[in-house]
Formats: structure tokens, sequence, C-alpha cells
């Protein structure tokens, strides 16, 4: 089921609260769990009921293995704990490198090979990315002893709660636990309602009415390269930059939906986007964009190998880095390995493709660069306490430039086309101002109008405050504080504009937030899915 | 080993992992307030903690040190065992 979508707001939705309310109150507090599990598995079996067993297979291996593994922990069973999660991360793995990556890997081998295996089309199970790495977390942090024996029916909800289900965020036991075992005796609350709802509204405008009308302008251009259309440069510039914006809002409007929806039964998710393209670098973007996600590579890929070759270096007696220098080789070894590993995986856990693979290496070498350009003016003793306004403004270009072409490699079907793309986008059909040719290929009805979208959508999402920072009086989302300082210079006129415009749930916001959902709702005359449902 | 002791330390590692030998931290120090701790200045803090009390840090544990209350506490309970 989709969160844009009428069975979802006006017949799933409803209902789901309101049978949590009576649970609720019904004086039974494990009730209220049970109905939301029940409602997230309808959810999620409306699209295909048989991977709702995939699902189920997948929660309880997970489940018992987890617990097994909490008591080898107890038990000082190290080595049968170490078994134990090894075939729990390969079943987990197992399933998601079938379903998601076998087709992909008979293509290769029949490339390669010359060899041609004939493999049906294997579906991609819904979410199953996400809830295979929410399942991997609990498994590495059973395997430590971080994880208490919870009952299997909050398990159930904690892999399976339909608000971040499909396309995250990707939750933690820790953040998530407490918060089912809290009894709610007295059911949905009024502020819950409200601020749910708007956050809910503001997440479906973002996608109904910004991200699915600027997909106008970027579709086309994608579509055109592949058939060989010579596009012009603007047509380029113009496809880059509309999905660009077209995946912010995409994004941003589904983690929005999701925040929302979970907060109507008062559960917090956490913060998982945070306006990236104010980002003034690209180390800024990641703790930015799919926050839970760099979260999760972090913790469990990026530390893990950063540290096991730092010990090992230590060992050898090779140089580490110290106050913020070091030498190349630990540059290269400390920094540049673990992260070109850590967002190699992450480009391809995006989908079975090469041109995931490269979104996620030029992601690796971005980071990697912007990592050792600190070290490097660190040690030419650069280092100011507070960065000036000029750094902050081209930085944030910089990054922004370098976001666009890893973006069109995320949304051209092929690395041959992204090539296509950026190689028209640098002139390579020529490079041409006069009217009629900027927009020679009829691609868009009206390419003026795509212009003026794409000015106002990036204008929005360079100065606009976030929805958590409209919210940010009402603990929008889970640890989300509300910082003093912004990155970018203009930020401190807007955050004295918020200040008189935050939100509260009195009658002027009231009015705004029916507005912008009635808006919305008229707008979702198509279906269209979410981009990071395809993961 | 006492708390306060841990503390003075600790403050000893951020201070050379950061390169600012007036920086003081507070038990609710964290990430977002100090600039130039990233995920790559986390590692080094780890390290030098390690080092600097001779413990060993888990995956978990890693991630979980949000602020330097908790890597206090965290050094302490290693420290008792």
């Amino acid at each position: 089921m989709l969160f844009n979508s009428y069975e979802f707001i006006l017949l799933f939705l409803p209902i789901a609260v309101l049978g949590f309310h009576l649970t609720s109150r019904s004086g039974n507090h494990r009730l209220p769990i049970f109905w939301l599990v029940a409602a997230s598995l309808l959810f999620y079996g409306w699209w295909n009921p048989p991977y709702l067993f995939l699902l189920l297979l997948s929660i309880g291996v997970n489940y018992i293995l987890g617990q097994f593994l909490g008591k080898a922990d107890l038990n000082e069973n190290e080595s049968q704990g170490k078994v134990l999660l090894i075939l729990g991360i390969a079943f987990n793995l197992g399933l998601i490198g079938y379903y998601k990556y076998f087709n992909f890997f008979i293509d290769n081998v029949n490339i390669i090979s010359g060899i041609s295996f004939n493999v049906a089309q294997i579906i991609l199970p819904l979410g199953i990315s996400f809830y295979t790495f929410q399942q991997i977390s609990y498994l590495i942090d059973s395997s430590e002893g971080e994880t208490r024996h919870y009952r299997f029916l909050d398990y159930c909800l904690f892999v399976s709660f339909f608000p971040q289900l499909i396309a995250g965020p990707i939750v933690s036991h820790q953040e998530m636990m407490p918060q089912f075992s809290k009894p709610t005796h007295r059911g949905v609350n009024q502020e819950n309602l409200a601020i749910g709802l708007t956050i809910f509204s503001m997440g479906l405008f973002k996608k109904v009415i910004l991200a699915d009308q600027i997909a106008l302008y970027a579709t086309p251009v994608f579509s055109a390269a592949d058939q060989g259309v010579a596009l012009t440069i603007a047509e380029a510039w113009m496809g880059a930059l509309a999905y660009t914006m077209q995946i912010y809002f995409d994004f941003s409007g589904y983690s929005d939906m999701a925040i929302g929806a979970a907060r109507l039964f008062g559960i917090q998710l956490p913060l998982n986007f945070n306006s990236p393209y104010k980002a003034v670098d690209i180390i800024d973007f990641w703790g930015r964009w799919h926050m839970t996600l760099t979260r999760f590579l972090t913790r469990y890929l990026y530390n893990p190998i950063a540290l096991n070759l730092s010990r090992r270096r230590l060992q050898k007696g090779k140089s580490l880095i110290k106050r913020g220098v070091g030498s190349i080789g630990a540059y290269w070894e400390l920094v540049a390995v673990p992260t070109l590993i850590t967002m190699f995986l992450a480009g391809f856990w995006h989908g079975a493709g090469w041109h995931y693979v490269i979104f996620g290496l030029l992601h690796g070498f971005y980071l990697s660069m912007n990592h050792g350009w600190r070290m490097l003016l660190k040690s030419f003793n650069y280092s100011p306490a507070e960065t000036p306004w000029w750094q902050k403004r081209l930085g944030h270009i910089v990054t922004f430039g370098c976001v666009i072409v890893a973006m069109v490699f995320f949304r051209a079907p092929s690395v041959n086309n992204a090539l296509t793309v950026l190689s028209a986008m640098l002139g390579s059909n020529g490079i041409s101002f006069s009217d009629g040719a900027l927009f020679s290929n009829q691609l868009f009805s009206n390419s003026k109008i795509g212009v003026l979208w794409l000015m106002g959508l990036m204008a929005i999402a360079f100065i606009f405050p976030s929805t958590q920072e409209w919210l940010s009086k009402y603990n929008p989302a889970l640890g989300y504080k509300p910082t003093a300082t912004e990155t970018v210079g203009f930020q401190r006129w807007t955050t004295a504009f918020q200040h008189h415009l935050r939100w509260h749930p009195n009658q002027f916001w009231g009015m705004v937030t029916a507005a912008v959902a009635v808006t919305s709702f008229l707008g979702l005359s198509g279906v269209s899915e979410f981009i990071y449902f395809q993961f | 080993m006492e708390r306060e002791a841990i503390f003075q330390q600790l403050n000893t590692v951020f201070q050379d992992v950061f390169d600012d030998d007036d920086l003081m931290v507070k038990d609710q120090t964290s990430a977002k307030d100090v600039s130039g701790w990233d995920s790559m200045a986390h590692i080094s803090l780890v390290l030098g903690t390690e080092q600097e009390f001779g413990v060993k840090f888990k995956t978990a544990e890693v991630a979980q040190l949000s602020n330097v209350g908790e890597f206090v506490d965290l050094i302490q309970t290693k420290l008792s065992k």
C-alpha cells in the first residue's frame, strides 16, 4: 500500500488509528501492540500476500537467533555466539542476495561467460533492504549483549511497523522498544493527532505537489537519453537538476509521512532527513540525507573496519592520525579505505545495478577527499574557530554540484545513460544559448514553467526551514534538538522569521495544514510510487 | 578509579585528538558541540581512550558514545571489572 493513495489515507489510516484508540482503552495494554502488528502486516500483505510469508519467516528466524545470541553472550560462550551471528547475518544477506541481486548476478555472469542462463525475473520484496538491515543490527547487538529478552510481539512491531517498514527510517531497537512497552491507557491523544496529521500532510504535499510535478521535467530527459536523442545542454541540465530536486522532495516527503503516521499512535521515529541541500560539505550532507542509513553504516561497517585497521597499524608500530593530521599511509588505510568500502556497499545496497555502485563509489570518493582536505588544511595549521562565510558558500555550491553528478548516476537506468546525460551537460552536443536551441527536442510541454518550478524548489531546499524546524516546539522526531547555529549564512533571518512563525496547534495553523492537506489530496489522481520503495 | 580522575584523563584524550590544549569537555558535550568531531575523529577518540585506559570497546559501545558523560560512565564500568 502506498502512503499517497486514497485507500491508505481514507480507509487504512483512520481505521488503524481508531482501532489503536479503542484497544488502548480496553485495559489490556498488549492489545494495541497486537493491533498495530496486525495492521502493519495487512499493510504489507496488501501489495503481495506471498511476500508477507517471507517477511514473517525473516522476523521469526531473526528473533529466535537474537534470543540465542543474547543468552550465548550471557553465558560467555563466545565461539558459539560468533557462529550463530555469522549464520544469522548469512541468512539475512542470503535472502536479500537472492531476492534482490540474483538476477543482476546472472546477467553479469552471462555477459562475462557468454553463456545465456535463463532465470525468471524475481520480484523484489518491498522493504527487504530495510527490514534486513534493521534485523542485522538487532543480531549484532544481541551478540554483544545489548538486547534484552524482547517479547516476540514487540519484536514483530519493531520490524514491521508500517510507517517505517517499506522505506525506513532504519530504527534501532533501543529507540523503539521502550516506546512499545509504555502503556497508553488513554489511547490516541489530541496533541499527537495534530502533530502527526500536520507532519503527514506536509509530507504528502512535498510528494504529490512538489516531487511529482518536477518529475515531469526529469523523466523525459532520461528516457530521451536512453533512446539516443541528442540532448541539448539546457535539456541535460534541466533533467539533472529536476531529478535532484525530485528525489529531495520525494524522500523528504516520505520521511515526513512516516514520522507523521507514527506520531498518530504516539510513537516517535528518528529523524531521517534534515535539509541536506543546505550542507556545506559532503560530510555534512551525509549527516542530513538518509540519516538513519548513515547511522547504520557508520556503526556496523565504517567503525569496525576503521577500528580494526587502526589496531593493526598500532600493532605494527605504524603511525595513526593524531590531532587531525596523519601520513599518507595512515590517511589511505584509516580514512579512504573504510570510507570507500562503506560507500561502495551503500551504493550497491540501493539497487542491483552498476550505476548504483558508481553512485556509491563517487560519494566514497567525495567523502575521502573531504576528510583529506580537512587533514591537509590542518597540516598547514589552518583551522579557524568559525568558518568564514565565503568558505561556507563555496562549500555549499561545490557540495551541491557533486551531489547533482552522483544523482545522475542514481537516476539513470544504466551507466551508459548516465554518461550520456553528463557529457551533454558538459556540452558534448554543442553549447548554444539561442532561444530556439535551448530546448529543441520538445521534451517538455512548457520549459519556462519548468525553470520556474526548479527555481522555486531550489529556493525551498536552500532557504526554507525544515518540517522539524517548523514544529520544533513539539518534539517532532526522536532525539531532535533544534540547533542554535545553522550552517548556511542566511539562516540568521530565517531563524528570526521562524521564531514568529513556528507551528502551534492553533486555528491559524489548523487552516494552513488543512489547505496543504486538501491541495495534496486533490493531486492524488495518479498512483506514483516513492523512489525509495524500489530499494 | 574515581570518576573525576577518569574525566580529567579523558579530557586529555580529547585535547589530543582535537589538537586543542584549552579544550574542556563536560558531561553533556557531544559531537554537535565540538567542531571536527566526525566519524574519523570518533575513531581516533575511541582508540585514544583504549590506549589511555587500557580498555577495549565493542561495536555497539563505540556507536553509542554520543556524549562525554556516557564515555566516562562506560570507562568506569570497564575499569571496575
